[in-house]
């Protein structure tokens, strides 16, 4: 998966090597042809002053000496001219034994490699009738001097521009970075939203990710809500079942049906079965499962009211303490954890002589819960056969059975594994081995 | 011993208040939330019997209210609502004990008394035991030495009210208050003349007249 950030690097790049080149390389050609058209101004005025110095003299025309520029002397000087008329051609003295090629054209035309020391030379033929002669002056300046200029020129530009890509580049990390941090936050809020740490993403962000915050938050609002309506909806299917179920049960143990020997034990029993049935099936129904990312159980707030709850229903006698760190936020929705950890409780509560202790601790893999009572405990060989009862739901019965189905409902839900072993307290120890969420 | 049922499902409330009367408790019943609210803090129950889904007001609020007016009675809450989540919320707003439905009537009858003795600092034993007597609630019988005596469901009934108040001078209106429901015309000589049957078959002892105050059980220790 491609980040964003080298995305918008790349594209970044590209642009501005190709804009750079492109108008850089059009702005030396600008300058260049500006250039060209001065240099063209000096040459003409040079053909021109090479035109005033052709006089006649007394074997027909001649070059006067004194009015043409020393340049057109000195060897390889850098200006050059050729005259051409009808009856020969002239060379200035600077050509040496160079030829200078005519330009086919009259005008400017330039890069006209000549030999000595590789010089590039700027040509301009002009054509003149003076004296009734047509006279053709080309005049020639070096332009190596302005194209080793440009060159160096091209060098410092692409130089410059190389910096200044470079430059581009880190502030442009600095700013998207800058302005990729609400959905590097969104990603960590994710990621809490995940471990259970927030129940929402925060909703202010800018308004390019507002609509998909908005989204997400409506969907966590939506999965909750249905999740509620849900519960409610089973709460009252239960309600309506088990009302009318609590009066059969009623009527079945009634003294009215003394008189129809066997009828009434039989009537329980199937009363029974589907009282059990319904109970493992709506606590089933009832679990949120995974189904919401932002629950979170807080140990501190809720277990103090659930081990009250306990004590209370089981009697003063009973020690009931827990080893649980303080501030541990365990990922699960909050029912379904009290349930949990409710019916693991209560099954210890009713076979414990005197105490019962609850154990949290997070593991590198998750977490580990773990129940021990100082009851009589179930022998090993037995253990199995107690954990298959509790998956088998015609064999259920009530205390380690229909209890540790429900544990085992939730513990499946959550994706952990159940196991019974001694406990050092000399009864029974129920270890869950739950995962983290998302991992 | 007199109980107020909160349930608003009419073949359970009769269903319970017939096995209740039978165990020799008076029973009133009540279906609506509001009526609760109400008849809960100005009659003497010795404990209630409250369903969480009734019409009118909420058990959770009807019992929520009870404990803020300072009603101290015993709850015992009844719900098709077993989850824990809503225990500890039934558990919070001040209720004793928690059963939910569908029930076992013997279940229902043992947390009663398990209740009843626990309000009044009793220990949680199978019978009712109080300065020489045992009371056998089951069997609505009670023993001395080793020896059963039966007794009719008004002895019973009376007799366990004696036993969960030892030491405690009852009046006859009190004993009227709590021995019969709203419904029954209360007649202090039916009274007396249950006394004086467990007299007889206990031992006059067994209860004292305190001369314008009212009746003392002392057992047959004393």
């Amino acid at each position: 998966m491609k980040s964003i950030q080298a995305r918008l690097s790349l594209g970044l790049v590209a642009v501005l090597v190709v804009v750079g080149v492109v108008l850089a390389q059009l702005t030396l050609w600008l300058f260049e042809a500006g250039l060209q058209r001065y240099l063209e101004n000096g040459l003409r005025n040079e053909s021109e002053t090479l035109l005033v110095a052709l006089v006649r003299g007394p074997s027909g025309l001649q070059l006067d000496e004194r009015r043409i520029s020393a340049a057109y002397q000195r060897p390889f000087s850098g200006h050059y001219f050729r005259i051409d008329f009808d009856q020969g051609t002239w060379r200035s003295r600077s050509l040496w034994d160079m030829n200078m090629p005519k330009p086919s054209a009259p005008g400017l035309s330039d890069r006209h490699e000549l030999g000595p020391e590789g010089q590039e030379l700027l040509t301009l033929r002009a054509d003149y009738r003076r004296l009734g002669q047509d006279i053709s002056i080309s005049v020639a300046q070096d332009y190596s001097p302005v194209r080793e200029g440009f060159r160096r020129l091209q060098q410092i530009g692409l130089g410059m521009g190389l910096v200044a890509l470079a430059l581009v580049l880190v502030l442009q990390r600095i700013t998207v970075t800058r302005s990729l941090r609400p959905l590097e936050r969104a990603r960590q809020q994710i990621a809490q939203l995940q471990q259970g740490q927030r129940s929402q993403l925060d909703d202010e962000v800018p308004s390019e990710l507002a609509p998909l915050v908005g989204q997400i938050n409506h969907l966590l609002n939506h999965t909750e809500d249905s999740l509620r309506r849900s519960r409610n909806a089973l709460g009252n299917l239960g309600h309506a079942l088990k009302t009318p179920l609590a009066v059969l049960l009623s009527l079945a143990s009634s003294d009215r049906l003394h008189g129809v020997p066997g009828f009434s034990g039989q009537m329980r029993e199937q009363l029974e079965q589907i009282q059990q049935r319904l109970a493992r099936e709506l606590n089933r129904a009832r679990l949120a499962g995974d189904a919401l990312p932002g629950a979170q159980f807080d140990c501190d707030a809720e277990l103090p009211g659930l081990l009250g709850t306990l004590g209370m229903i089981h009697g003063e006698g009973l020690r009931l303490e827990s080893d649980v760190p303080a501030g541990l936020l365990l990922p699960w929705d909050r029912e379904d954890s009290l349930e949990l950890l409710g019916n693991l409780l209560d099954n210890a509560c009713k076979w414990a002589d005197s105490e019962v202790r609850l154990g949290i601790a997070s593991t590198a893999v998750g977490y580990q819960l773990w129940v021990d009572d100082d009851g009589p405990g179930i022998p090993e060989s037995r253990r199995q056969q107690v954990l298959e009862r509790g998956s088998r739901l015609d064999e259920q019965v009530d205390g380690h059975g229909l209890g540790l189905g429900i544990v085992r409902d939730i513990c499946d839900a959550w994706g952990g594994t159940l196991s019974l072993a001694q406990s050092p307290l000399g009864g029974l120890r129920v270890t869950l081995n739950l995962p983290r969420k998302g991992a | 011993m007199r109980l107020l049922l909160v349930e608003d499902n009419v073949p359970l409330a009769d269903e319970l208040t017939a096995t209740l009367q039978r165990q020799g408790y008076a029973v009133d019943w009540l279906a609506d939330g509001r009526d609760a609210a109400y008849q809960g803090q100005c009659e003497p129950y010795d404990l209630i019997i409250l369903d969480l889904g009734l019409p009118g007001l909420p058990g959770l609020d009807v019992l929520a209210q009870w404990r803020a007016a300072g009603l101290a009675t015993p709850v015992l809450i009844l719900t098709a609502r077993g989850s824990w989540a809503e225990r500890i919320e039934g558990l919070k707003a001040g209720a004793d004990d928690y059963l939910s439905k569908p029930f076992h009537p013997e279940e229902l009858q043992l947390r009663i008394q398990a209740l009843l003795r626990r309000a009044r600092g009793l220990a949680n034993q199978p019978t009712l035991e109080a300065a020489g007597l045992h009371l056998d609630e089951r069997r609505q019988c009670v023993s001395r030495e080793g020896v059963d005596i039966q007794l009719t469901a008004a002895e019973f009934r009376l007799l366990r009210y004696f036993m969960l108040h030892p030491q405690q001078i009852l009046s006859k209106t009190h004993l009227a208050e709590h021995l019969y429901d709203g419904e029954t015309e209360r007649d202090s000589n039916v009274l007396e003349v249950h006394v004086n049957h467990l007299r007889r078959k206990l031992g006059r002892s067994v209860i004292e007249t305190r001369r314008g105050q009212g009746y003392l059980y002392a057992g047959s220790a004393a």
